[in-house]
């Protein structure tokens, strides 16, 4: 058998080859080889929307945790800030003294103490420094001499009358037409005996 | 009806990559198609390869089913997918020949493909009968490395180039081994018509 004749019968073998085709049972199975893969797929995506809504409601329950902690926040007291005049070293003259612990002060009055007369909390005088006026001494404020001084454990109330001119001795801007009023004020002063804070009662 | 439509439309319009991704979906329709344009020829192949049409299911169905698990395997642009398909199949196929030596040779019931030659008288188409067994039995009777070059290239009617893809060699390699089969094909043809020729005198 020459070389072309070689050829020639293979590409009639190559016909008859060719003509063979893959089974069809084949094609079933594999069919359904697929479709049991599509719903392996799906299953998972069934279990989504479970984990999905667990994510909601705890991203919702921080969320929320959030926004009470903030409001609680931003309703606490705020420190009110006092000064900045140089402070005469000049303590008050007791009128009245009824030594009160620094919890006695915070709680139970009505006009909120300032947190710089809370005993664990130090006094401080922060920027920009604005003097405080008779008419913003409602609460307790901080007194510009109390700067330095070691925080107090415990804190006594001392009411006194004085003039309006006096408020300018413990650093304190009083307005022109108050200079010469008479008014009475409470001091809180530490167990040392020096005054950290003073409000306007009257 | 619509699913033979759908599965028609397919099976004409989309891409082996578009089928592929389909598949990989879970879509039954998708493989159905990728198998019925790539799944004739690696049945053949491994049917032709191991003589053993049972054989050649079972291989087949293994590539397939590795088509819908390893399907990011697949690049397109590193080559086509049949060459893909037919080099799982060819691997699988080794692994197979490795563990049972004796590879069956029962394919006749396939080749029953009538030679229809007009042209031809009784004494010819006889002849030339005879050359078709005797070429099939001659391939059959060729190292596997050999056997698959010529079954591919010869048969398959592939590029030197799929082949290679194929084969995992250069072409070089393709070219060298089809033209030892060719060699060794004619070499037992001319063994076997002597014989032949011997008995008949």
């Amino acid at each position: 058998m020459t070389e072309k004749q070689l050829d020639e019968v293979l590409e009639e073998l190559g016909r008859e080859h060719r003509a063979i085709d893959a089974p069809e049972s084949l094609e079933r199975v594999l069919y359904a080889a697929a479709e049991s893969r599509k719903s392996a797929i799906a299953k998972p995506r069934t279990q989504f929307p479970w984990a999905w809504a667990a994510v909601a409601i705890l991203l919702a329950v921080v969320t929320t945790g959030g926004i009470i902690w903030r409001s609680r926040q931003t309703h606490q007291p705020q420190t009110q800030q006092a000064h900045s005049l140089p402070a005469p070293n000049v303590s008050p003259g007791p009128l009245h003294s009824s030594p009160v612990t620094a919890s006695q002060i915070v709680a139970p009055k009505a006009e909120p103490v300032p947190r710089a007369v809370n005993a664990r909390a130090p006094l401080h005088h922060p920027s920009p420094p604005q003097a405080p006026t008779s008419s913003s001494l409602d609460a307790f404020v901080p007194l510009p001499a109390s700067e330095g001084l070691p925080t107090a454990a415990e804190l006594s109330i001392v009411r006194m009358r004085l003039r309006g001119s006096d408020l300018q001795q413990y650093g304190l801007q009083t307005p022109a037409d108050a200079l010469a009023q008479t008014m009475l004020a409470e001091f809180a002063v530490g167990e040392d005996g020096l005054p950290r804070a003073i409000r306007i009662v009257r | 009806m619509f699913e033979r439509l759908g599965r028609k439309s397919l099976e004409s319009e989309l891409t082996d990559e578009q089928l592929h991704r389909s598949a990989l979906a879970g879509r039954g329709e998708a493989i159905a198609a990728l198998y019925k344009r790539h799944g004739g020829l690696v049945y053949r192949f491994t049917l032709r390869m191991s003589g053993n049409a049972s054989i050649a299911e079972e291989i087949t169905q293994e590539v397939f089913l590795a088509l819908l698990t390893q399907i990011d395997r697949f690049d397109a642009a590193r080559g086509s997918m049949s060459t893909w398909l037919c080099g799982i199949a060819r691997r699988k196929l080794w692994k197979h020949l490795e563990h049972s030596k004796d590879a069956l040779f029962d394919f006749e019931e396939h080749t029953a493909a009538e030679l229809v030659c007009v042209n031809e008288g009784p004494a010819e188409l006889l002849l030339r009968q005879e050359a078709i067994a005797a070429v099939r039995a001659g391939m059959d009777e060729l190292p596997p490395l050999l056997r698959e070059v010529m079954i591919l290239c010869a048969l398959e009617e592939m590029s030197y180039e799929q082949v290679a893809g194929i084969l995992a060699v250069p072409v070089g390699t393709v070219r060298s081994r089809l033209h030892r089969a060719k060699a060794r094909l004619a070499g037992l043809l001319r063994t076997e018509m002597a014989d032949t020729e011997g008995e008949r005198r």
